[in-house]
């Protein structure tokens, strides 16, 4: 059983680091929302209390922030500037194309029973967008929480009253950003039939090859056809690494579950 | 028959006597802690305790060094012309002649301003911004709350370096939902509806995408290993 590489370890290093700095901010943030209720109280505890809880969600946030520019730089770094700027139209790029388009009615078509499945390539458009999500996420998020950073100070660029604006735009945006992990990259990437129990490809880095095939007929044609599929070929990794992205995958799981849950359940408790 | 000594019979009656007591000790009042005067009792408690200010206190009773001219005291008499001399975002003492004043907790008439953070979060009575009695209305020229000072009188006392444009962070914040909003807010109003707008829209997309697709799969004949669709 041959695999194939799809993320290097540095793409999966971002991941996890992503992954565990914004389960971070989930945390301490709603624990500080929900303060006044008992949920609040116990999720803050878990992190020093309320007031440490704000301190741990300033550093952390300001860490990723910093891992976004540290990726811009990286990704500036792994463009292939000679193709430029025609392969970043190609299919190997992040970049929306108008393909993505026909690819996401042809995939809805498909749910419906109307068209066959459309043949993805290696970036799907649902993958697309919450790549892009990332960044509008961490522009939104992290702009209004610079200025939130230190209230006295940023009150000195814009009036004092903007700071209440300003904590409700993240409050939203970090609501949409929470349910959208919780609810939609969950059951995208774990928990639909094709994938369950757990997609462990950011955590592995490589995935089995006639999965891939089925999952991206394009991509591996494509690959095939320029005779770097070899190229891509990787050992699987051993069952002790396995069984470990399934415990880490699932605590997290768990993790985020609980604070949907509790988010959800106790938000009438809370003053708005 | 079971004889019962005297030294028995008062054991007796003395057990029945703490055993009803159960039954007859006064309920504890929940209020005890909060105290009448705002010199003594309360100002001892806060000694003792090391905790400043923790509870609101009802005001004391003693009148207010400033007043209405020609009110002596008590019940405001409302009268139209005396309602032309009332403006109450002006006055030294905004409860002078507010009817049993002295009985009445803020929020029993203040309900949605106890609903800040800094009351709800932070545990902030509303005397330690805007001070003891008598409350002087936020425009009075002498109140601390008056924007010409109210950074560094009221803010500064726990956000140190607070400007004046940082005192107008608005700490009775309306409900950004809420219509009324649109008029006494607005940037926040369109803030947070076009920031729920992109909220909904997100999921009006992705949930019903994401409904479909679990459901496809799970109705789906299992593929056989290498088949291709």
């Amino acid at each position: 059983m041959s695999r194939i590489r799809r993320f290097t370890l540095v793409q999966r290093l971002f991941h996890l680091l992503l992954m565990l700095s914004f389960l971070t901010q989930a945390a301490t943030g709603l624990g500080r929302m929900y303060i006044e209720t008992s949920w609040g109280s116990l999720v803050a505890s878990f992190f020093g209390g309320y007031e440490l809880s704000l301190t741990i969600h300033r550093w952390v946030g300001l860490f990723m922030l910093s891992l976004l520019g540290v990726h811009i730089i990286y990704v500036l770094a792994t463009i292939e500037w000679r193709g430029f700027p025609k392969r970043l139209m190609g299919p190997d790029s992040l970049l929306p194309h108008k393909d993505d388009l026909k690819q996401a009615l042809g995939h809805v078509g498909w749910m419906v029973g109307l068209a066959p499945q459309p043949r993805l390539d290696r970036w799907t458009y649902w993958e697309k967008f919450d790549y892009w999500a990332v960044f509008w996420g961490l522009f939104i998020l992290g702009g209004t929480g610079l200025l939130l950073f230190n209230p006295v100070a940023s009150s000195h660029i814009l009036p004092g009253w903007g700071l209440n604006v300003t904590l409700w735009v993240h409050r939203i945006e970090a609501a949409l950003a929470m349910a959208h992990i919780f609810i939609i990259h969950f059951f995208i990437g774990h928990l639909r039939r094709e994938q369950f129990p757990m997609d462990l490809v950011m955590f592995e880095g490589s995935v089995d090859r006639d999965k891939l095939s089925h999952e991206r007929p394009a991509w591996v044609e494509r690959l095939q056809r320029e005779g770097r599929l070899e190229d891509l070929e990787v050992p699987p990794k051993p069952l002790r690494w396995r069984v470990a992205y399934y415990i880490f995958g699932y605590t997290a799981m768990i993790a985020c579950l609980f604070l949907f849950v509790g988010a959800l359940s106790y938000s009438r408790l809370v003053t708005w | 028959m079971i004889k019962i000594g005297c030294r028995g019979c008062l054991l007796w009656c003395l057990l029945v006597a703490v055993g009803s007591g159960f039954f007859f000790w006064p309920v504890e009042a929940t209020a005890q802690e909060e105290v009448a005067s705002a010199i003594r009792r309360y100002k001892d408690r806060e000694a003792s305790t090391g905790y400043y200010e923790e509870y609101e206190v009802r005001p004391r009773r003693q009148r207010p060094l400033v007043g209405v001219p020609g009110v002596a005291r008590g019940v405001f008499p409302y009268s139209p012309s005396a309602a032309a001399v009332r403006v109450t975002t002006r006055l030294a003492d905004s409860h002078r002649g507010v009817q049993f004043y002295y009985n009445r907790r803020c929020q029993d008439c203040h309900p949605q301003q106890a609903k800040d953070y800094h009351t709800t979060r932070e545990k902030l009575t509303c005397r330690q911004c805007h001070g003891g009695e008598p409350i002087a209305s936020i425009q009075h020229y002498y109140s601390p709350l008056n924007p010409i000072r109210r950074h560094a009188y009221v803010c500064a006392k726990c956000h140190q370096g607070a400007s004046a444009s940082f005192a107008s962070y608005v700490v009775h914040e309306p409900s950004p939902a809420a219509l009324e909003t649109r008029q006494s807010f607005p940037v926040l109003f369109y803030a947070f509806w076009i920031m729920v707008a992109l909220a909904g829209g997100t999921f009006l997309v992705f949930l019903p995408h994401t409904i479909l697709w679990g459901l496809r799969e799970l109705l789906a004949r299992r593929r056989k290993h290498g088949e291709q669709d």
